[in-house]
């Protein structure tokens, strides 16, 4: 079998027991909470209670601070650390290994299921908002083309964020942990530094990309000195590939040792 | 012999803890069993075997090549490993279908390897069910049935019979024993003496990390015979058991309970004693609740084989 069937099967596999594991659910139901949150905005806009235009707003901040800080960092947390470390807790990393399948092709397969697992999650969430917020400009070419950058500039967030935690993953067991400490620890207070500091953050790439000027996302995005956005594209690739590479690197040569071995 | 699997000088250790050490030794085809008590080290050699963890010092080779990092190797090779783990959110189908796929089957003779697979650990009216609704027996055969799809030359077993129930016990020391009438490679590791002795006469017995006895198993089973036992037998008339037990010449010493509710004998010849401890409750002179053997493990017969 070519290592790109076997490459498909092992996405296939991973991607549906992913479908039906309990993290998936409850990813889900974190995904929708700023559909709720947009929903209930448009609803209090549609009787008065919000002025109009609110729902525009809020759909930037919750673009920003929702997803692009939040719940992207934290899905690829969750799913690119687990590739490997969830191999290790259930001592199932032996199936994978006892196989005459290259260890890079198993990660680079498990790698892409958890890719779409979580970019599904994260479109199907803005989609929804998406039409929450643009409801009556839903004819309007430039309202797509804006969620079309959203969706693009999440979708390579959770590329790299995904190859970073993946790397990490496969480096060390406990990486959930320094994860969190680089979600909301590093890249929180450094993308505030001025200067090139705040290039050493994806935040900050990403950022560059979205497109909300300087002001409408509040303070938020309080002293970014935005990339060009063809510069943060490849930077955002190019990191990617980079974490991807260190992670096969990694996965091939390591050996994981369990707890029990004697 | 030609030797599938040779170790020169292996050895492994984690931080502080040993694994093994200085283990050199050749293993060609029928089955040997890999005798020891719990973390002796048998794991670790069979890890290393199945390119899970690297030597530290020495090497290790299967089929002539180094087994870490070399997948070409696992289609000649399978190995069941002794963790209870497997995918919980997956089929007992998905899971072997997938594995089959792996080793590189087409998907109609993945399924047909699969199937015939769970048939002979008995799992194919349960394939369907999630594995996390498995008992821990049909978790240890679904594992057995992983390793065995694709029919591998060298097959490595990792106390392969560990929670399996009596009856398929008997019909996996069947399969295991019908993988060496074929010519295969099988190794089996086991603390269990009787489990091994079930299967094959040659066995490598393992102590500390280091390869103890090598040969045949009954040469071990008569030092293991003559190594005096304790077996304590709880009643509620000790003193009269052991005024009919104590003439008897295989009957080194007797020792009563604290609680005055049981004895412990010691005895040169097991077998001769439990023969005559069943005639006197069969015929009726003694009343017995419960019968064990405090040293009746293997790391009794080691310490007693290394004179401890």
């Amino acid at each position: 079998m070519s290592s790109k069937e076997t490459l498909r099967v092992i996405f296939a596999s991973f991607f549906r027991a992913g479908l039906r594991a309990k993290r998936t659910r409850v990813f889900i139901l974190l995904a929708l909470v700023p559909v709720v949150l947009m929903a209930i905005v448009r609803i209090l806009e549609s009787s008065r209670s919000l002025t109009a235009g609110s729902s525009g707003d809020f759909f930037a901040r919750v673009m920003l601070s929702l997803y692009f800080q939040l719940l992207i960092p934290v899905l690829a947390l969750f799913f690119g650390s687990t590739i490997v470390n969830e191999e290790l807790d259930n001592k199932t990393l032996v199936y994978l290994t006892t196989v005459p399948v290259r260890r890079r092709v198993v990660l680079l397969g498990k790698f892409l299921a958890a890719l779409l697992l979580a970019a599904l999650l994260v479109g199907c969430g803005f989609l929804l908002c998406f039409l929450a917020a643009a409801l009556d400009r839903l004819g309007e070419p430039a309202a797509w083309s804006e969620m079309g950058v959203f969706l693009g500039t999440a979708l390579l967030a959770l590329f790299c964020y995904s190859a970073l935690f993946t790397a990490a993953g496969a480096f060390m067991k406990k990486s959930i942990l320094i994860g969190l400490f680089f979600v909301f620890g590093w890249e929180s207070v450094v993308q505030y530094f001025p200067g090139v500091t705040q290039k050493f953050t994806i935040v900050h790439w990403v950022k560059s990309l979205l497109p909300i000027p300087p002001g409408e996302g509040g303070f938020l995005i309080f002293q970014l000195q935005p990339s060009p956005a063809l510069e943060s594209v490849l930077v955002l690739l190019f990191a990617g590939v980079f974490f991807l590479a260190a992670a096969v690197f990694i996965f091939e040569r390591k050996e994981y040792v369990l707890a029990d071995n004697a | 012999m030609t030797a599938v699997l040779k170790a020169d000088k292996l050895s492994k250790w984690y931080g502080n803890i040993l694994g093994i050490s200085d283990i050199s030794l050749e293993i060609g085809s029928g089955i040997t069993g890999l005798l020891g008590p719990n973390g002796a080290g048998k794991s670790t050699f069979l890890k290393i075997a199945a390119g899970q963890l690297k030597p530290k010092i020495g090497t290790l080779t299967v089929f002539g090549e180094a087994a870490f990092g070399n997948s070409r190797l696992f289609q000649r090779v399978g190995f069941c490993p002794e963790h209870d783990s497997a995918y919980a959110e997956m089929s007992g189908w998905d899971f072997i279908l997938l594995l089959a796929r792996l080793h590189g089957f087409a998907p109609g003779e993945a399924a047909a390897k699969s199937e015939q697979a769970l048939e002979t650990v008995g799992l194919l009216e349960s394939k369907d069910r999630l594995i996390k609704g498995y008992s821990f027996g049909m978790r240890q055969r679904l594992r057995l049935a992983t390793s065995i799809l694709h029919e591998p030359e060298l097959l490595m077993l990792d106390e392969p019979l560990r929670g399996i129930d009596p009856l398929w016990r008997i019909k996996i020391i069947q399969l295991i024993k019908e993988y060496g009438r074929l010519g295969r490679t099988v190794i089996v590791s086991s603390h269990i003496l009787p489990e091994i002795e079930a299967m094959t006469s040659e066995i490598v017995l393992i102590h500390q990390g280091k390869i103890f006895a090598k040969g045949d198993i009954h040469r071990i089973r008569g030092l293991i015979d003559s190594h005096p036992h304790q077996v304590s037998v709880r009643c509620p008339q000790p003193r009269r058991l052991a005024e009919q037990l104590i003439h008897s010449d295989f009957v080194h010493s007797i020792e009563f309970s604290p609680d005055g509710g049981g004895l412990t004998v010691e005895t040169g010849q097991r077998d001769q004693f439990f023969t005559a401890l069943m005639r006197l409750i069969a015929e009726g002179g003694v009343k017995v609740d419960e019968i064990t053997s405090p040293d009746d493990n293997l790391q009794a017969v080691f310490d007693y084989l290394i004179g401890k």
